[in-house]
């Protein structure tokens, strides 16, 4: 008994750690309609800048001023100003994108400015422990406990009591609304940013000082990430239900740890990592769905022209030759390891082959994953494990099993908002990453996958895999462009553009988003696969899930209609991630401040359009002609269409 | 054009042919706001029914409810005997129910050729393999252009779809590029493709200019003609009593006048609800785009 009392104070402890990151992304949603992934992000930077001013002797409590009450409003303000003014009321996936964007750039300059880990622990704010109901609880743990039960109550009465808080709370529900009323949409996303900025800050900087371990930057960054379940338990509106969910959450997580854990013993991976991600994925299922509604937003995205069937095959010629070209310089087996220029040459087409799938998602549906990057560590594994590694088969069951695996994903969530359906791509991929892959049976530290083998045709040199990568890629490529000349792709824009309009043509939208989820899953399971013969060993570090976002990143401030775009990320990717690691999360996060100005991405500006073949569609247009005549469109149509059928 | 029916009928008669729609006591409420209290009308094959009201009578409201958009808080929607009520909205599409909308929903990023061509291609499924291989590229489409010099059914019904309503010239523009009556036009054109027998029009007549809504009420005399069951909305009063067979009239969620378009100039609470306001196409602003 007295055992279950400690775990439930635990849980309790846990849960309030949940609820305190949780209540701060509620806060920024609400007021302001955008979900803030960097949330995380901007509680480590706190965590460091008060580990600066205390380490040069600066009191505690003042340093804690300083940071939560001076420098976070200011940054709030400046965030508001530069990145999600421009964002105010978009439905589309830039949202989301430019909150990612920022988690990006902010593990960047913390990377460059303090390094991945600091070696160095924050003394708490306050010292000793204390005993309750015979367990031993710090000081710090009540101090955290009763900030997340204060806050909760705090924002509780905010926004029920004061005119600000509903009007706060009218934001997300309808900017225009609340602008016809007479209150500014950008004054109170400010406000928004303003609080979720102080919260995000003291929530980084107490759990900062909890942390028994050094100051870590991904730890701290991610550490919300944990929150996300309980801020969806608490729809992304009530802040009570959001307290709640921590709790509970906490306690579920405590319990299952200590107690079914140990009897699950190796029967499976350990799974207590993965729970909050569960809960994610369980309490995102449990949600209503999305109300199809004739909304009138018309998309004005400028879309770049569709490259025809001999444009391609004749971009297609060009790049193998290129392909052929840089092979030549290629020398020795995989096992015997390759060059940097190798590896990069390997990279880029495994990336872009990742990256085309992403067009096809997010280019062409209009649905954010953030899933890809699983998919691969899925296929990698199974081009490992079939038939002892290396075999065909693998590589087929890679691209079928990842494509069914994603259908299964797809089914329960699709029904969900966007910013739902990405939440739901991110708890898999976590749920993955942090719970699966490191199993030793899985990927562990290092999986060998193999080397292809056909009867007169090896592919253990680095030469020959290189060129099968770039075949993959060229194909899937042009595999690409056809879907999107198809009937399938015109249905994929047209389900992006309007989804009311879509229905009521007929068209079934659930099952077109599942199949095209489906199909890209299935592309992104053969790009792992191929990764993986090309590489020889894979590791669970291969497919980190910050890696796999800020790859999502790279696509879409490169553009994410285009396959040129998919093609530049994945290069531009591979190379940085070579040359300058701690670069591609500033690049990214730089990028994607652009993307928040021209929403085409790089290949959308208007010079660079020019140089690839990939054209956009002009604005200007032929002047309106005159009406012609009406008639003569009934006649014979009904036969003709159904010949045409 | 068939004749217009006998006068000073109680209950809406159909002037031409059986019921297709039939809406029964249908109520919507948001929050405290009643959009609709019980409505009931019915819609005939092969007439075209107009539906006015003052802005806010709950016209798209109606609309919304038929085509599966906004479930009604009570009442009935039966399209030829059958029982919509829980139905999604595609699935009420495939019955032949097809509609344009007051605020444009277009395919914006797409050709106004595409997307008249997702409406012709609508009823293709995906175990259809014959139909949709033909909708494939690589089947006629290699050579980009030659899609039409191949002679690609699809493309070419779309075209005339398209020169049917007045927009030859037109199909490789950007849709979300175009001028209003012109988008109007397009989602006419992407209704008819799925060859509807329900057409459901929400004011395609605004942004057009005189000599365009004329022609367009040629037009819808001539799908009525052919068999298609029309109900129109619209504030264009001209275009209204010259093409419907009968009229209802929508104010504050309640039908309060029904009958033909002699019947209905005359009526009254007509003028009194709607009509008080000068007529001819004159209304209050706000409405429409
Ligand atoms: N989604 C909604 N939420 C709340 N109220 C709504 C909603 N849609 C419509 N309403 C209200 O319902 C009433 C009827 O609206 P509706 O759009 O059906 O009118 P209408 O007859 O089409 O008007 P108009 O001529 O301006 O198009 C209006 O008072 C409107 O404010
Ligand atoms: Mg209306």
């Amino acid at each position: 008994m007295s055992q279950f009392l400690e775990f439930t104070v635990l849980g309790l402890i846990l849960g309030s750690v949940y609820a305190i990151s949780a209540t701060g992304l509620v806060v920024t949603y609400t007021t302001s309609g955008v979900f803030n992934f960097a949330h995380g992000a901007v509680g480590m930077i706190a965590a460091y800048g008060y580990w600066e001013l205390v380490t040069h002797h600066v009191p505690g409590a003042l340093a804690m001023v300083l940071v939560v009450l001076v420098a976070a409003p200011v940054f709030g303000v400046f965030i508001e100003w530069l990145l999600m003014r421009r964002l105010l009321g978009d439905t589309g996936e830039r949202p989301v994108m430019v909150t990612l964007g920022l988690l990006a750039i902010l593990i960047g300059l913390a990377l460059v400015l303090f390094g991945e880990n600091r070696g160095d622990t924050l003394s708490p704010l306050v010292n000793g422990t204390i005993r309750i109901l015979g367990v031993g609880v710090t000081a710090q743990d009540l101090v955290i406990a009763g900030s997340a039960a204060a806050i909760a109550a705090a924002l509780r009465v905010l926004f029920h009591s004061f005119r600000l808080g509903v009007a706060l709370r009218a934001v997300v529900d309808d900017p225009e609304l609340l602008a016809t009323a007479g209150a500014s949409p950008v004054a109170m996303s400010r406000t928004g940013w303003v609080l979720g900025s102080v919260l995000a800050a003291l929530a980084g900087v107490l759990l900062a000082q909890q942390q028994q371990t050094s100051l870590d930057t991904y730890t701290l960054a991610l550490l919300v990430v944990s929150g996300f379940a309980a801020a969806v338990f608490g729809r992304l509106r009530s802040v009570p239900l959001t307290y709640a969910g921590g709790l509970v959450l906490g306690l579920a997580v405590v319990y299952f740890g200590s107690y079914a854990q140990p009897h699950l013993g190796t029967l499976g991976p350990d799974l207590s990592a993965a729970l909050p991600m569960i809960f994610l994925f369980a309490a995102l299922i449990a949600l209503p769905s999305v109300r199809l509604r004739a909304v009138g937003r018309l998309s004005t995205l400028r879309p770049p022209r569709v490259a025809t069937g001999w444009e391609s095959l004749i971009a297609a010629g060009a790049f193998c030759l290129v392909a052929l070209a840089c092979s030549m310089t290629l020398t020795g087996t995989v096992a015997g390891g390759t060059s940097s220029f190798g590896v990069i040459l390997d990279h880029t087409m495994a990336y872009g082959i990742v990256g085309l799938s992403l067009v096809l998602l997010v280019g062409y549906a209009g649905q954010v994953s953030l899933c890809q990057f699983a998919f691969m560590g899925i296929g990698a594994f199974l081009m490992g494990k079939v038939a002892g590694g290396g075999s065909l088969l693998g590589l087929l069951l890679a691209a079928v099993v990842c494509a069914a695996l994603g259908a299964l994903i797809a089914l329960p969530t699709v029904r969900l908002r966007g910013l739902y359906f990405t939440l739901a791509t991110f708890a898999f991929a976590d749920a993955a990453y942090t719970g699966i892959f490191p199993d030793t049976r899985v990927l562990g530290q290092g999986l060998n996958v193999g080397q292809i083998v056909l009867p007169g045709l090896s592919f253990g040199s680095n030469r020959a895999v290189f060129l099968l990568l770039a075949a993959a890629f060229v194909l899937t490529a042009l595999l690409v462009l056809a879907i999107r000349r198809s009937l399938l792709g015109r249905r994929l824009v047209a389900l992006q553009d309007s989804p009311a309009a879509y229905a009521t043509v007929g068209l079934n939208a659930a099952f077109t988003k599942v199949a095209v989820f489906a199909i890209a899953a299935g592309l992104a399971g053969l790009a792992g696969a191929l990764y993986g013969t090309a590489a020889g060993t894979v590791g669970t570090s291969d497919f980190d899930i910050f890696t796999g976002v800020v790859f999502v990143l790279f696509v879409v401030v490169w553009s994410v209609r285009t396959v040129s775009g998919a093609f530049l990320a994945a290069l531009s990717f591979a190379v940085l991630t070579h040359v300058w690691t701690n670069g591609v999360g500033l690049f990214a996060g730089a990028g994607i401040v652009l993307v928040g100005w021209t929403p085409n991405g790089i290949l959308g500006i208007g010079p660079l359009a020019r140089l690839v073949p990939e054209r956009w569609i002009g604005r200007r247009h032929r002047a309106t002609g005159d009406a012609g005549s009406l008639v003569g469109v009934v006649d014979g149509r009904e036969g003709e269409i159904r010949a045409a059928g | 054009m068939p004749p217009a029916d006998a006068p000073a009928a109680e209950r809406p008669a159909h002037a031409a042919g059986r019921p297709v729609l039939e809406v029964r006591g249908v109520a919507v409420h948001f929050g405290g706001v009643s959009a609709l209290t019980d409505v009931s009308l019915s819609v005939a094959a092969g007439s075209v029914t107009g539906l006015i009201g003052p802005n806010g009578a709950g016209k798209t409201t109606l609309f919304n409810v038929v085509s599966g958009l906004q479930a009604p808080n009570s009442g009935t929607v039966t399209f030829e005997g059958r029982d919509l009520a829980r139905m999604p909205p595609h699935r009420r599409a495939r019955l032949g129910i097809a509609r344009t909308f007051q605020r444009l929903e277009l395919f914006g990023t797409l050709t106004a050729e595409d997307n008249v061509r997702v409406g012709l291609e609508s009823s293709i499924r995906w175990w259809q393999w014959r139909r949709l291989r033909a909708s494939f590229p690589w089947a006629h489409d290699v050579s980009g252009d030659g899609a039409r010099a191949a002679g690609s059914r699809v493309v070419s019904l779309a075209d005339r779809l398209l020169a049917g309503v007045g927009l030859a010239g037109h199909e490789d523009q950007q849709s979300s590029a175009m001028p209003t009556g012109n988008a109007r036009m397009v989602e006419l054109a992407r209704a008819l493709a799925m060859q509807p027998k329900l057409l459901l029009l929400d004011e395609p007549g605004s942004g057009l200019d005189e000599h365009e809504s004329e022609a367009l009420g040629t037009l819808l005399l001539q799908l009525a003609a052919d068999g298609m069951a029309v109900l129109l909305v619209e504030h264009d009063m001209e275009l209204v009593m010259r093409v419907c067979d009968r009229v209802h009239v929508l104010d504050f969620g309640h039908v309060v006048a029904s009958g033909s378009p002699d019947e209905i100039r005359a009526d009254p609470r007509v003028q009194t609800a709607y009509l008080g306001a000068p007529s001819g196409g004159a209304r209050p602003p706000g409405g429409g785009r």
